[in-house]
């Protein structure tokens, strides 16, 4: 029938249409943009130049940028997975009358925009926050201290944010095992720790993957929390990428550090669905 | 638990005092581990509620006075109130456009076979994992010298609509395909066995069984929109700004407890939204008990 072949087309339509001409196009518009010319005082003239990306190898700060985001990534997202893993793991074990109420608790951080977390956090940490004012009051410190604009408030705004995703996707591989594997391993007399390093773990490991991808790919594009809670030297390279477009307005440069985030999300996307093809763990 | 027996019999008291001890470790730990975590959750949220209720006109602890001042002066500032309906606006469009794009193309992906399938499901799915700020810049270069009619598309509500819906409507589409998956598809045939068409097959037969999952879908992509803030501020101008993004710029000026007051409304508005559906779910469910 004609119609049966016409018929998905149509359906897919308007979700197609909004796919290529705000994401497709862009892209390559930015594609384009970002071997453009920038003379001063110009947001860019057309033309050809390879500069934008050559300059990122050898500019100093977007390397620096480069490094301190993938710094950062790295250590948020791991800390993440591990605080998800055991979260995880206790809502799993404990019995479904606590299990709404944690999955309420989980769900919070994911209903509050990243600005309210990001001002949340911004007065918990200065000298005149609330953490210094518990401290001091409670006889622990002497004076007042901020831990407000370091890499450790980026930090704790960061895993904030992307704890519940993790949360959800490991709560979900978990749902998926037996929990009598549990009883049986312990039948057989091993430990805990053992139970959990021999059979849990290797069960789990798809999950993490994608859990530690998820993370990682989210905090490299991050830019509003560690540039509102981090130091004013941790430049992320969403940070470059808005300065770049809005505060130097160097279009090509803004399009040249898009186009490079853009490619290693793809790349880290990838790498992940290859990893988990020969794991046979992830089919859809 | 014979086997257990067994060995604990073997090796009487070593083995039974060990694993108690473990277990007893294990639980503790648990325990400590909760409490952090029911803390960390709860830190920004509760120190926001609180200082939305300061009476002083800066963000310092301790408290010394109480008032609803900011919340006065939140709904007294035409800027402030202007934002809040911005947002609401472009919210309900984000929705309306991501959930009818999402779930038509997810029924297309459940129903029929078509080729380049794996092609299109990554099209569709990819910009859901873009960073904000490359999807943002992206739209505004692309789109920001054009106009239709005169008037400059850039910096129209209808610009951010579309740009949220690449996260929204990834999302209904995945929440979608999942649910449509559930469906009995012999009610489907039965349907068009009883000469329905596919039109209304799909409107009288699809869309109502799978009513709950599209509500929470359309919710989501409500919240999401709600939330966002990097793309709408290189899409929003001073007239079109949302809540999130004055928030964010008058952060970077000064935070005052009147930023307190806007999350508390703009986090009001999600719990709401939220209630509001689960009444629905509950009354549908109630609805349908006697039969």
């Amino acid at each position: 029938m004609k119609g049966q072949r016409l018929a998905p087309w149509l359906l897919m339509t308007p979700a197609l249409a909004i796919a290529i001409l705000f994401f497709g196009v862009p892209t390559l518009v930015m594609l384009r943009m970002s071997f453009n010319l920038h003379p001063d005082g110009r947001l860019y003239v057309p033309g050809f130049t390879l500069e934008n990306y050559t300059s990122l190898v050898s500019d100093e700060m977007f390397l620096t940028a480069l490094w301190t985001t993938v710094k950062l990534a790295l250590m948020s997202s791991v800390f993440t997975v591990v605080i998800g893993y055991f979260f995880a793991l206790l809502v799993w074990l404990k019995p479904a009358r606590w299990r709404m109420l944690f999955i309420a608790l989980a769900v919070c951080p994911l209903l509050i925009s990243e600005i309210s977390v990001i001002f949340g956090w911004w007065m918990f940490f200065p000298k005149n926050g609330l953490l210094s004012y518990a401290l001091v009051s409670s006889g622990l410190l002497s004076d007042k201290i901020s831990l407000m604009y370091t890499e450790f408030a980026a930090f704790v705004g960061l895993v904030y944010l992307s704890l519940p995703f993790c949360f959800f996707i490991l709560l979900s591989i978990f749902d998926g095992i037996d929990r009598r594997l549990l009883e049986s391993s312990a039948d057989l007399g091993a430990a805990p720790l053992r139970t959990a390093y021999e059979v849990l773990l290797p069960l789990t490991r798809a999950g993490v993957l994608v859990a530690f991808a998820q993370s990682f790919i989210w905090t490299i594009g991050s830019y509003a929390t560690p540039s509102a809670l981090g130091p004013d030297t941790l430049w992320t390279i969403g940070y470059l990428i808005q300065e770049q477009m809005l505060g130097k307005h160097n279009w090509p440069k803004a399009a040249a550090f898009s186009m490079v985030v853009a490619a290693g999300v793809a790349v880290v996307m990838m790498l992940i669905r290859r990893l988990m093809v020969q794991k046979g763990a992830f089919h859809t | 638990m014979t086997l257990a027996t067994s060995i604990q019999e073997k090796q009487p008291a070593r083995r039974l005092r060990r694993g108690d001890l473990d277990r007893r470790l294990l639980r503790l730990l648990g325990a400590a581990f909760t409490v952090v975590l029911v803390l960390y959750i709860a830190v920004p949220i509760l120190v926001t509620a609180v200082m939305s209720f300061n009476d002083a006109t800066v963000i310092r602890f301790p408290i010394h006075a109480w008032s609803v001042r900011w919340y006065d002066d939140f709904l007294g500032s035409p800027q402030w109130v202007d934002a809040l309906k911005n947002s609401f606006v472009i919210a309900i469009g984000t929705t309306a456009i991501s959930t009818t794009s999402g779930v038509l193309a997810a029924w297309a992906f459940e129903r029929y076979t078509f080729p380049g399938k794996n092609l299109l499901y990554l099209m569709i799915m990819m910009p859901l994992f873009m960073p904000g700020v490359v999807l943002g810049l992206g739209v505004a270069m692309a789109f920001g010298g054009i106009s239709i009619g005169g008037t400059g598309i850039y910096g129209s509500r209808g610009l951010v609509m579309l740009a949220h819906s690449l996260w929204a409507m990834p999302l209904v589409f995945m929440l979608m395909e999942a649910t449509l998956r559930t469906l009995d598809m012999r009610i489907v045939e039965a349907s068009h066995d009883l000469g329905g068409g596919p039109v209304r097959t799909f409107f009288e037969i699809v869309l109502p069984s799978v009513s709950t999952g599209l509500i929470s879908s359309a919710l989501f992509a409500f919240v999401i929109s709600l939330n966002e803030f990097v793309m709408a501020l290189f899409l929003t101008t001073r007239d079109t700004q949302t809540l999130p993004v004055l928030m964010w710029l008058s952060l970077r000026s000064a935070g005052t407890p009147r930023l307190a007051v806007a999350a508390v409304i703009l986090a009001s508005v999600v719990f709401l939204s939220l209630l509001v559906i689960m009444g629905w779910y509950v009354s549908r469910l109630r609805k349908m008990r006697p039969q």
